[in-house]
């Protein structure tokens, strides 16, 4: 185990060495590819070399041709297992922070809900790798506030770290029978206003929580930025009356999401790369917009 | 609650009214902290009863009754709020214009023998009024803290308005029950008077109380009947053209209009004596002028008197200059003084008074976006989003990753219906040639392929193996053993172009390897072909000795063989 996984550390780092040359061939074949298009004369620097790359073009497929970047790399295989998610939170949780969890529980469908206890961390993502668990999720809280969420997606995938704000949990609505129960289909999600690499990268972590849906399922979640806040809704649609009258009803916890931190490695190693950090202090943070526009 | 002046009003309303007001006065202050009927309908009574008692003194007021009945506490409030702001500030003038000059009173009211009782009175009335007033608002700020609840809300904010309107109340009675047909414009433009000229009078320090009063009762007698902003113009138009040198006192009604009309340049900038000894008594108003002051401590009035006289030759620009003079002594005075802690750098707690921080208003920078109050268009905008991109089904799920195949497809084999461009013969030749491995031939594209994609495995598996073992040797480099036919390179490949033909496959020396020149047999002379013939037969020979020399051998060791057997 131990030896695999060092295998596949170096895997890891030698693609990402040959990523640059990588990049270097797709760009010379997609010069090739539009020249062909357009009828017009090969450039001459890629005389020599055309004959071999133009074989290759015929061989490739939708899956090679676009160059894979080894960051993303840790969800390539990711669509082909619905995800299997843990759920803790930091030490000593109070109870409102417990009954939080509980929901979220049920907002992410596939979703085991662990006690903290007194484990470690390395210990609690040892034991989820060896069962297989794709992504780990841990909260933590100010005095029974919700006010940090970390994300850490398991074959050493990239951790997210994130704050919450403005939290709003169903057990704070104390009209039951105006929520009512939460269904479990698998939902439908909306992710709006993640346009800067930072913000697909952070879409990517957070659409790969949830497992492919059904078409015509009734449940939806957004995750909408607005100025690097990303807000969280669970509703459940009605299409009633006319062809264009949606009913939206409220379900599920409502919360803001700030990220502040994405490591590249999981949550116990912490010696992983930092791939990108906040910077609240600079002098222009207030105009820079990270995750959208 | 006393109610000195009198009201016209209703009978059985006003006494309700009172009652009402009565009633809330006398409810302990935490009881309006939890809704009651009868407190709110205490509350509307009074507000209806002090809005119909102030009616006949706002005439601008566009509500006969105040309507209570199905209106909310906003509603009320602005009703009332319409009545009272008007109302409001003249009230305000008039108080400060008492407060200066608290005879004035007698004289505006210009009542005979009343005036004597309804001052006392009003005295009476003006400081329960002020009492009342703080009594309220300290009453105010009580409530302001406790609002909680919807219900509480209406109430009390219908009870703070009702309690303003009661201070308000007794102000109105005060003034206008003694006043009687005391009209807003006239209060208003002396109002303005007084305040400009005692504006004057503080920037340049002269006090002409005589050419007030008459200017007064001129101003009376020409604008009465104008409208109040042009009057205020007027007033300002003329403050600012005499530069404020007629800024005098506030009205002292004992001057004659002599004096007045008969102002001229001597008065004020040379006269001797008549002005100079009338303005020195007013002078104890005190001003900004250091001059001044030092005038007032002198004893001699002889002194006094030349001083003043100076004092008036001084023009504006001199005044101006003295007034500049005395603001620079002063800033120079505080910077050699030692700054307040807000100007200095760093001040910990310990160097500032206590609570000083909580007082000042101070500025921080924050570089950080505030993090954003969901409010209900917030809340609106997301469904928007929400239901716009569930009509159009755009949505971001995960999608499922297209199944690579895991069997390679079959080979179709096409029936070519065309007739065969070989003959059987040919064919047949094809196979045994495959057969016996003569020449080696792809058969189809699928093997060539399989070829090469064998190779390319093995290439990658090599390199993998560099990458995972520890302990990596590889495969030794086998040199391949191949015969090489000398066949002409047209015969391996076919689907080589015609024009196209290599040579043959094995280069000259390795067909042929000699040296000179070299001819072939019809080439050749006779002599050399005589020469050829000779060098042959030589070489025959040669050989057939050898041979005859190794059987004579062979022969005598058998003879000696066979000699030693006979013997």
């Amino acid at each position: 185990m131990l030896r695999r996984n060092v295998r596949l550390r170096r895997e890891y780092l030698y693609r990402k060495n040959l990523e640059g040359k990588e990049r270097l061939l797709y760009e010379k074949k997609r010069k090739i590819k539009q020249a062909l298009e357009e009828g017009k004369p090969i450039p001459t620097e890629l005389r020599n070399e055309e004959a071999a790359l133009r074989q290759e073009i015929d061989l490739e497929d939708e899956y090679t041709a676009v160059p894979r970047s080894t960051i993303d790399d840790e969800y390539a295989n990711a669509t082909e297992r619905d995800p299997k998610i843990l759920l803790t939170t930091s030490r000593d949780p109070s109870a409102p922070l417990t009954q939080f969890v509980k929901e979220l529980k049920f907002v992410f469908p596939n979703t085991q809900r662990m006690n903290r206890g007194g484990q470690v961390i390395s210990e609690i993502i040892e034991t989820c790798r060896a069962h297989d668990f794709t992504d780990v999720i841990l909260v933590h809280e100010h005095r029974g506030v919700p006010d940090g969420l970390v994300i850490s997606h398991l074959p050493f995938g990239p951790t997210a770290y994130f704050g919450l704000l403005n939290v709003v949990t169903r057990h704070d609505i104390k009209d039951k029978k105006a929520i009512g129960t939460m269904p479990e289909a698998y939902p439908h999600l909306i992710l709006d206003n993640f346009s800067t690499k930072l913000g697909e990268r952070t879409a990517n972590i957070l659409k790969h929580l949830l497992p492919v849906p059904k078409p015509d399922t009734k449940r939806i979640i957004t995750f909408a930025n607005q100025s690097d806040y990303i807000s969280f809704r669970h509703h459940l649609y009605e299409k009633r009356g006319g062809p264009k009258s949606i009913e939206l009803k409220e379900i599920g916890p409502r919360f803001e999401l700030r990220l502040y931190q994405i490591k590249l490695g999981t949550m116990d190693q912490d010696e992983a790369q930092t791939e990108w950090v906040l910077r609240p202090y600079m002098n222009t943070s207030k105009k820079r917009k990270m995750i959208g526009d | 609650m006393p109610t000195a002046a009198v009201t016209a009003g209703d009978g059985p309303e006003t006494t309700a009214g009172r009652e009402a007001l009565r009633k809330l006065k006398s409810t302990d202050p935490p009881l309006y902290l939890c809704p009651s009927e009868d407190l709110s309908k205490a509350a509307r009574l009074a507000s209806e009863y002090l809005f119909s008692s102030l009616k006949p003194y706002t005439p601008k007021s566009p509500f006969s009754h105040l309507l209570v009945n199905g209106f909310d506490a906003e509603q009320i409030w602005q009703q009332i709020d319409l009545q009272t702001q008007p109302l409001i500030s003249s009230l305000r003038r008039q108080v400060k214009k008492f407060e200066k000059n608290p005879e004035e009173i007698r004289n505006l009211f210009n009542l005979g023998e009343k005036d004597k009782k309804n001052d006392g009175n009003d005295v009476g009335t003006i400081s329960n009024g002020d009492e009342k007033m703080e009594n309220e608002e300290g009453f105010d700020e009580f409530e302001d803290e406790e609002m909680e609840g919807d219900d509480d809300d209406d109430e009390e904010e219908e009870e703070e308005e009702e309690e303003e309107e009661e201070g308000n109340a007794h102000e109105g009675k005060e003034e206008d029950g003694g006043g009687g047909g005391v009209e807003d414009n006239f209060l208003k433009i002396k109002e303005l008077e007084e305040y400009l000229e005692e504006d004057e009078a503080r920037e340049y320090g002269l006090k002409k109380e005589k050419k007030q009063g008459k200017r007064d009762q001129e101003d009376d007698n020409d604008k009465e009947g104008d409208d109040e902003d042009e009057d205020d113009d007027e007033d300002e138009e003329e403050e600012d053209d005499e530069l404020g040198v007629m800024g005098v006192d506030v009205g002292e009604d004992d001057e004659s209009g002599e004096e007045l009309e008969n102002a001229r340049y001597e008065d004020f900038f040379g006269g001797k004596g008549k002005m100079g000894q009338k303005r020195k008594s007013k002078l104890l108003h005190g001003s900004d002028n250091l001059d001044m002051d030092g005038e007032l401590s002198e004893e001699s009035s002889d002194d006094e008197k030349n001083q003043s006289q100076k004092k008036q030759k001084l023009s504006t620009h001199e005044k101006e200059l003295e007034k500049l003079h005395s603001t620079i002594e002063q800033m120079e005075k505080a910077n050699l003084e030692p700054k307040t802690w807000t100007m200095q750098g760093e001040v910990t707690a310990a160097k500032r008074p206590k609570n000083s921080a909580l007082e000042v208003d101070l500025d921080f920078e924050h570089n950080v976006r505030p993090a954003p109050v969901i409010t209900e268009e917030v809340t609106a905008s997301l469904e928007e989003l929400i239901q716009k991109r569930i009509l159009e089904g755009r949505f971001d799920d995960v999608q499922k990753p297209p199944t690579l195949p895991s069997r390679a497809p079959r080979e179709v084999k096409e029936l070519d219906e065309n007739k065969s461009k070989k003959g059987l013969a040919e064919i047949y030749e094809e196979e045994y040639v495959q057969k016996s491995g003569l020449v080696s031939t792809a058969v189809s594209i699928s093997d060539q392929q399989k070829k090469e994609a064998g190779m390319l495995f093995k290439e990658l598996c090599l390199k993998l193996d560099a990458l995972s073992h520890f302990h990596f040797t590889p495969k030794p480099v086998i040199e391949d053993l191949s015969i090489q036919a000398n066949v002409p390179a047209l015969a391996m490949e076919e689907i080589a172009p015609l024009a196209v033909s290599d040579a043959a496959m094995l280069a000259p020396e390795e067909v042929f390897t000699g040296k000179g020149d070299i001819k072939e047999d019809s080439e050749l002379t006779q002599a050399e072909r005589k020469r050829r013939r000779a060098k042959k037969k030589r070489k025959f020979k040669a050989v057939a000795a050898k041979r005859m020399a190794n059987k004579v051998q062979h022969s005598s060791l058998q003879n000696r063989v066979d000699g030693n057997e006979e013997s």
